[in-house]
């Protein structure tokens, strides 16, 4: 019984080991990404410094997922060459919904929640070619300031980026 | 003294119990202009103390320093570079003050310093820069707009370095303006030492940031090629008049 218990031991390990190496060996799928400051649509009242920090968030995001190589800043240069293998994010704030704090006291379950929708696009640079259409919907309690929100939507918006950019790749 | 009037005064009792009762008023004004004291005093010493900025300290200063040098983006017809001035565009009163709370964080130099700094060398580094104006190329003016901190949310710190160029070919007269702009995100810490480090980190990421933006940016290629091609096409048209 034993020598079964310690096998399987060993087996998990390996496997948990080979996991880990897997997803620390793998190369980034592109070269450089770059990431533009998202616009703003019609009606959306968010203050200024929400693009400069939300534009932040989503870098340095993307610089977590690895899902480039190099995190390049807003227009800047790419190589030639490495032009086809690059992808630039661009996108827009399509609503926000500031929240009410006396309907989520009251109420609760979802209700008065701060909203924030955006859809992005992730386009090769080489030609422009759309890679991927990305829309993200946040909800935030709406004692929670506007930057947090932009901490939360940067963060799901490369989530789900990676994620659908990884299925394509497959 | 009161309580002894009082006591002569009213007529003498049998029983003692009534004593610590004549007492009372005495004791309880003093105890309130005491207890009022004390409270004035707290009140004049805290506002006091929030009234005062905080001082820099060698153990409150960070330098902030670019590291390596930046890779500058590579040009068909390399120019010379000089910069001339670095003014300081922010309206910050305290330019040096990064952070405000827990006793403040400061800069050694002026932020215009560190920005011509990082820039030079960077510049020097990729040989784009002129020894002196007069064999430059093309003259770099700087507007600095924002060094340090700005305001994120409270769970990180948020770093950012903006500046703009006035790129002017000193034969022609003629000038373009190049923005540039570096941002970081740090985690903030519990304890001092840690939030002066993360600090440290932060400002010289964004400001890196903000250099390589400039140095590797479209926009300098661009006002670079619109400049230097406005100032060959000057000698060719001279000789045709």
């Amino acid at each position: 019984m034993r020598i079964v218990i310690h096998t399987l031991m060993i087996v998990l390990l390996l496997a948990c080991a080979g996991e880990a190496a897997n997803g620390k060996d793998t190369a980034p799928q592109f070269k450089t990404a770059e990431a533009k400051h998202f616009t703003q649509a019609e009606g959306v009242e968010l203050s200024p410094a929400f693009g400069d920090y939300f534009y932040a968030e989503l870098r340095e995001e993307l610089k977590k997922a690895k899902l480039a190589g190099e995190v390049i800043g807003e227009g800047e240069t790419v190589d030639d060459a490495d032009a086809p293998q690059s992808i630039v994010i661009t996108g827009t704030i399509t609503e926000y919904k500031n929240g009410s704090v006396v309907k989520s006291v009251l109420i609760g379950f979802g209700a008065g929640m701060r909203s924030l929708k955006m859809d992005a696009d992730v386009l090769r640079r080489s030609d422009n070619q759309h890679l991927d259409v990305v829309h993200v919907q946040v909800k935030i309690d709406p004692r929670w300031n506007e930057k947090t929100m932009a901490k939360f939507a940067a963060h799901q918006l490369v989530k789900e980026m990676k994620e659908a950019l990884k299925s394509q790749a497959k | 003294m009161l309580a002894g009037q009082l006591q002569g005064k009213l007529p003498a009792s049998p029983g003692c119990a009534r004593r610590p009762h004549r007492e009372t008023p005495m004791t309880l004004s003093v105890r309130f202009t005491v207890s009022l004291l004390l409270s004035l005093f707290l009140l004049l010493f805290h506002t006091s103390a929030a009234g005062q900025d905080p001082k820099p300290k060698p153990e409150n200063t960070i330098s902030v320093r670019l590291g390596d040098p930046v890779p500058a983006q590579k040009f068909a017809n390399p120019p010379k570079f000089w910069i001339s001035d670095v003014i300081d565009r922010s309206g910050n009163p305290q330019p040096m003050l990064v952070l405000k709370e827990r006793g403040g964080i400061f800069l050694d130099r002026q932020p215009t310093v560190i920005v011509r700094e990082a820039l030079e060398e960077s510049l020097r580094a990729a040989n784009l820069l002129a020894t002196d104006a007069n064999s430059a190329d093309l003259v770099l003016k700087i507007y600095l707009f924002q060094f340090g901190l700005a305001q994120g949310s409270q769970l990180d710190l948020f770093g950012k370095v903006e500046f703009t160029v006035m790129v002017k070919n000193p034969k022609s007269g003629e000038s373009l303006e190049v923005k540039a702009a570096g941002t970081s995100i740090a985690k903030t810490a519990m304890m001092k030492k840690n939030i002066q480090k993360n600090v440290q980190d932060d400002v010289e990421e964004s400001l890196r940031d903000a250099v390589r933006n400039f140095v590797r940016g479209q926009q300098l290629k661009d006002a670079v090629g619109a400049l230097r091609k406005n100032m060959d096409a000057t000698p060719a048209a001279a000789p045709n008049p």
